[in-house]
């Protein structure tokens, strides 16, 4: 007998719209300083940790790097603060770090932008010296220099954090990634107000 | 096709609730309607609704092409010239489009209609690809349906392949406008697909969309570098952050192209281009001081949910809906009036994922204008 196909889903699952449990993660109290440290490669990490993980946080930084990175609209501008040829697009940082995490839509459109080169990345740190989970680990992320100072390894949002390769000492806070630049917001939603008298939808 | 009165299930609104479809009644008006259903046969749904829908597709992505180079059709679908560029090259770098919904007048027998194109933000696609799929589900567990029967529904798996295969963004950011339940229920649905597709998911309120040096930015100020947005992008041109769309390195679902497809002047373009097509209502852009005659609907541009459609049916009655898009021109369609069944008239929302048909959501209303407040009725097939 010949089997029937059918003309609906295998299956209709949900995973984020049925009700979980929620975890509130409670912390107050004073801010201590965490070891970590700044590296170029993973093998000069991998004298100080675990090569798996010093793989996997490179491996992060990359990823963060686009995400993070302080943008410039202008190539110059950007040089100004890190250096003649130590800006780059987002398609170029793509391609050095072999992702695909700018896509071909993206690299062909106009209105790019620039950003530092990324020099170094901060290993990660999820616990404190008395081994217990901190309360804002540190993420693994990249790393710059500024033009004026070549030695000292930034974050994105220019907080210092190692001069030269090696172990250093951060509060987790100060090192939370978070791009520099003003935002704006509020700048989609105007027609949905203007037009709200008489729908509850904006899709049809 | 027809209409068969059927008990529901016990606790429905609670399960309702329970899954997130919060909107499953409408102003104490019931949205979500199954207490009754609509039976099709297999040659109707493959023949008349699965066939047509790709046809209706193929024939309507094939005019983008011809639109980007003809400044003229450009024009008369009001497309801003600054976005000209924009529309053209996220054509030309093809770039993904996730889903489609095409509204159809069909009544079992004859050719369907196609009414128009919901091609940038359509909705109603939790209650076609989940709430129905359920529905189905436990009528056969119940006996309430008779077994073997199926449904024109492949909608969920459809998406979370398109999820899975397209070349997304990862991680890709859902936005809707903050104080509609019914659009954060929709975008909830596909983060929850894209989820289970591995996609990492992130909502965020299309009011809090950032921009930070052109970039968009999220609420953290990372850049978003792909996004889903349940809003038209006819809004989005005239809005504060309309450059943003031009500066920003950002993937958008559905891309700029698409906005040329869910404009009724679609309607008119693909007449001109296939006229008589068997599954096309004659149409036309509304001329300066042209007389609207019996027979005949006049339709915005831009509108959704039925708003500022009127029409004069062959008997000489005016039937208008009021709405806040009176701002843009109008085109002429033929007026193809609805099937009734029972005391509603029914439409039939037919889905398009990639260019593959996906289903099909039915919606019933009071009157000749299918609007929001209509009521979404299930439907099965059987042989």
């Amino acid at each position: 007998m010949k089997q029937k196909v059918l003309k609906r889903s295998k299956k209709a699952a949900l995973v984020l719209m049925v009700p979980t449990a929620t975890f509130l993660m409670a912390g107050c109290g004073q801010e201590e300083a965490v070891q970590t440290a700044a590296f170029e490669t993973v093998d000069q990490c991998a004298a100080y940790y675990n090569p798996e993980q010093c793989k996997a946080d490179l491996g992060q930084a990359l990823a963060m790097h686009s995400q993070v990175a302080p943008k410039y609209t202008d190539k110059a501008a950007c040089e100004t603060d890190f250096g003649v040829g130590q800006c780059e697009t987002p398609a170029q940082a793509a391609a050095t770090a072999g992702t695909e995490q700018v896509p071909q839509q993206a690299q062909a459109s106009s209105g790019g932008f620039f950003m530092p080169m990324m020099m170094g990345f901060l290993a990660g740190q999820m616990l404190n010296r008395s081994g217990s989970q901190l309360k804002q680990p540190v993420q693994a992320q990249p790393l710059y220099k500024s033009r004026d100072d070549n030695s000292t390894f930034r974050t994105a949002s220019n907080t210092p954090v190692a001069r030269g390769v090696g172990p250093a000492y951060v509060k987790p806070s100060s090192v939370q990634p978070k791009p520099a630049g003003v935002v704006n917001r509020g700048g989609f939603g105007a027609q949905a107000q203007k037009r709200s008298s008489s729908a509850s939808t904006f899709g049809g | 096709m027809k209409k068969v009165a059927c008990d529901e299930r016990p606790g429905w609104r609670s399960y309702a609730e329970s899954v997130g479809f919060e909107f499953h009644t409408f102003d104490g008006e019931p949205y979500w309607d199954e207490t009754g259903y609509y039976q099709f046969n297999l040659r109707q749904i493959e023949q008349d609704l699965e066939q047509p829908t790709e046809e209706l597709h193929q024939m309507a992505v094939g005019l983008v092409d011809d639109i980007i180079r003809d400044e003229e059709k450009l024009q008369q679908l009001a497309i801003p010239e600054k976005f000209w560029d924009f529309v053209a090259s996220s054509w030309r770098n093809k770039a993904p489009s996730l889903y489609g919904r095409l509204d159809l007048v069909y009544d079992g027998t004859g050719p369907a209609k196609l009414l128009e194109l919901n091609y940038d933000t359509p909705t109603s696609l939790f209650e076609t690809g989940f709430f129905q799929w359920v529905w189905l589900e436990d009528q056969l567990m119940r006996g309430k349906v008779p077994q073997g029967a199926d449904q024109f529904n492949s909608l969920q798996d459809q998406l979370e392949a398109a999820f899975a295969n397209l070349p997304l963004a990862n991680p890709l950011y859902f936005a809707s406008v903050a104080n509609s339940i019914e659009d954060k229920g929709t975008v909830m649905y596909l983060m929850d697909i894209a989820k289970q597709a591995g996609l990492d998911s992130r909502f965020i309120e299309l009011e809090q969309l950032g921009e930070a040096s052109g970039q968009l930015v999220d609420l953290d100020g990372y850049a978003i570098e792909g996004l889903f947005k349940l809003y038209p992008w006819e809004f989005m041109l005239q809005e504060d952050f309309a450059s943003v769309i031009l500066s920003s390195q950002t993937q958008w679902l559905e891309p700029g192209w698409k906005m040329l497809l869910s404009n009724k002047g679609i309607l008119p373009l693909l007449w001109q281009k296939y006229q008589g097509h068997p599954n096309l209502l004659e149409s036309h852009f509304e001329q300066p001081g042209q007389s609207f005659g019996a027979g005949w609907v006049r339709k915005p541009l831009f509108s959704r949910e039925g708003a500022n459609v009127e029409l004069v049916t062959l008997g000489g009655e005016k039937i208008s809906e009021p709405g806040p898009y009176a701002d843009s021109p109008f085109i002429r369609q033929k007026l193809q009036s609805l099937p009734k069944f029972g005391d509603s008239y029914t439409m039939i929302g037919s889905w398009v994922v990639g260019n593959s048909a996906a289903g099909i959501g039915i919606r019933e209303d009071n009157s000749l204008i299918t609007k929001d407040s209509s009521r979404f009725l299930p439907h099965i097939i059987l042989d």
